[in-house]
């Protein structure tokens, strides 16, 4: 009988860690101040184990065979991957795993019928957890992390309803099969548009982000589900903007909550539309 | 959709994912590329694209978009603080042939 303590999700994007400063200053005001209240909603929630589900960019399997749905056990989660600091220019971090949290909520997954792994190795992390470790100062709060990395990107791709479904799944999971009183906070990490390698590389979908953050404060989920379905994200940026589907996986989590915005800004350096958001339990 | 043409089983894909995992391989890459291209079972279509720099190419066989973005960080470098870094732009360039100047222009 746990429960979820705080439910949040915000965007990655190397631009933010490695050229930050190449935004303009409101811009820059605006996702700082995003990230501080994802930091302060982490640390006041009193959360003892944090479940950030992000893209996994390629990263830790062969495109021939790739899972869906990746659940991180490791003691210890140790990141960047050396490949990407360079580009992330962030500290290197070691967070608390919770294994036996993370083996409990993928053992209760197995039957939702997605290609479901876990690995008590340490994962490649790129951006994907770096990012939201950085700019929110994941590490200061001393929570454990469950990193949960999920398939937004490499055909056949579990849609808004599968992701959806997971985070059903995992809301039920925490709320029946994890220790009572432990507190599991949910962090979405991806999004908003962005083009990754593809021929919109440089381009941001502002209308799309905006209407996308206003569906999700307006808060009808079957409405975001009809609408913000996998096709039309990878109409506003392909292979990447579908990275917002980890955002459904925590409304899933939760089920319909009332969800406030903690800031959007568009820069074109960056490469992607960074916003935040948080729903209230 | 940049997706389209992706294919799991074009092998310049396990090639550019073991750059990344593998800091010898991409020692021996920098300094010897024929030789690492050559070691893997590519197509000669694969290795002429990854010689000419044409990624518009590998794409179209089917490289992931996302490993073709790292395929030209390889190639260009990555430490560039800069979303229109040399990498990206070679890639766009690229892509977009001979659109590439008047995509560029539009957008200054």
């Amino acid at each position: 009988m746990a429960e979820i303590s705080v439910a949040l999700a915000a965007s990655h994007t190397p631009g933010l860690t490695g050229w930050f400063d190449k935004a303009p200053e409101p811009e820059r005001r605006a996702v700082r101040s995003a990230f501080d209240a994802v930091h302060d909603a982490v640390a006041t929630s009193r959360t003892d184990v944090l479940l950030v589900i992000g893209n996994d960019h390629v990263g830790n399997a062969r495109v021939s065979d790739y899972a869906d749905f990746t659940f991180g056990l490791a003691e210890e989660h140790r990141g960047p991957d050396e490949w990407f600091k360079p580009w992330l220019r962030v500290e290197d971090y070691a967070l608390p795993g919770a294994s036996e949290t993370g083996r409990t909520l993928y053992e209760s997954c197995l039957d939702t019928g997605l290609r479901l792994r876990s690995t008590s190795e340490n994962l490649r992390f790129d951006d994907n957890l770096s990012v939201p470790v950085a700019m929110a100062d994941l590490a200061s709060t001393g929570v454990a992390v469950v990193p949960l990395l999920q398939n937004c990107t490499v055909p056949p791709v579990p849609d808004e309803r599968a992701c959806y479904a997971l985070g059903q799944a995992l809301g039920e999971a925490i709320r029946t099969q994890l220790p009572e009183g432990l507190r599991v906070g949910l962090l979405g990490s991806g999004g908003l548009s962005h083009e990754p390698g593809g021929p919109r590389y440089l381009e941001i979908d502002e209308k799309f982000d905006r209407w996308f953050l206003d569906l999700l404060v307006d808060g009808d989920h079957e409405r975001v589900l009809t609408e913000a379905t996998f096709e039309r994200m990878e109409e506003s940026g392909s292979g990447g903007t579908a990275e917002l589907l980890s955002w459904l996986v925590v409304m899933g989590a939760i089920g319909e909550r009332p969800c406030t915005s903690l800031g959007y800004a568009a820069v074109d350096q960056w490469r992607c539309g960074v916003g935040a958001v948080q729903w209230h339990l | 959709m940049a997706l389209n043409h992706f294919n799991p089983l074009l092998r310049s894909n396990d090639l550019v994912q073991d750059l990344k995992w593998d800091e010898d391989l991409r020692a021996r890459f920098e300094a010897s590329e024929e030789d690492v291209i050559g070691s893997y079972s590519l197509t000669e279509d694969e290795r002429v694209a990854i010689r000419e720099r044409d990624f518009r190419r590998l794409y179209e066989m089917g490289l992931h978009p996302y490993l073709l973005s790292q395929l030209a960080r390889l190639i260009y470098g990555t430490g560039e603080k800069a979303g229109t870094s040399a990498a990206a732009t070679a890639l766009i360039q690229s892509l977009l042939g001979e659109e590439y100047e008047r995509y560029m222009a539009s957008r200054a």
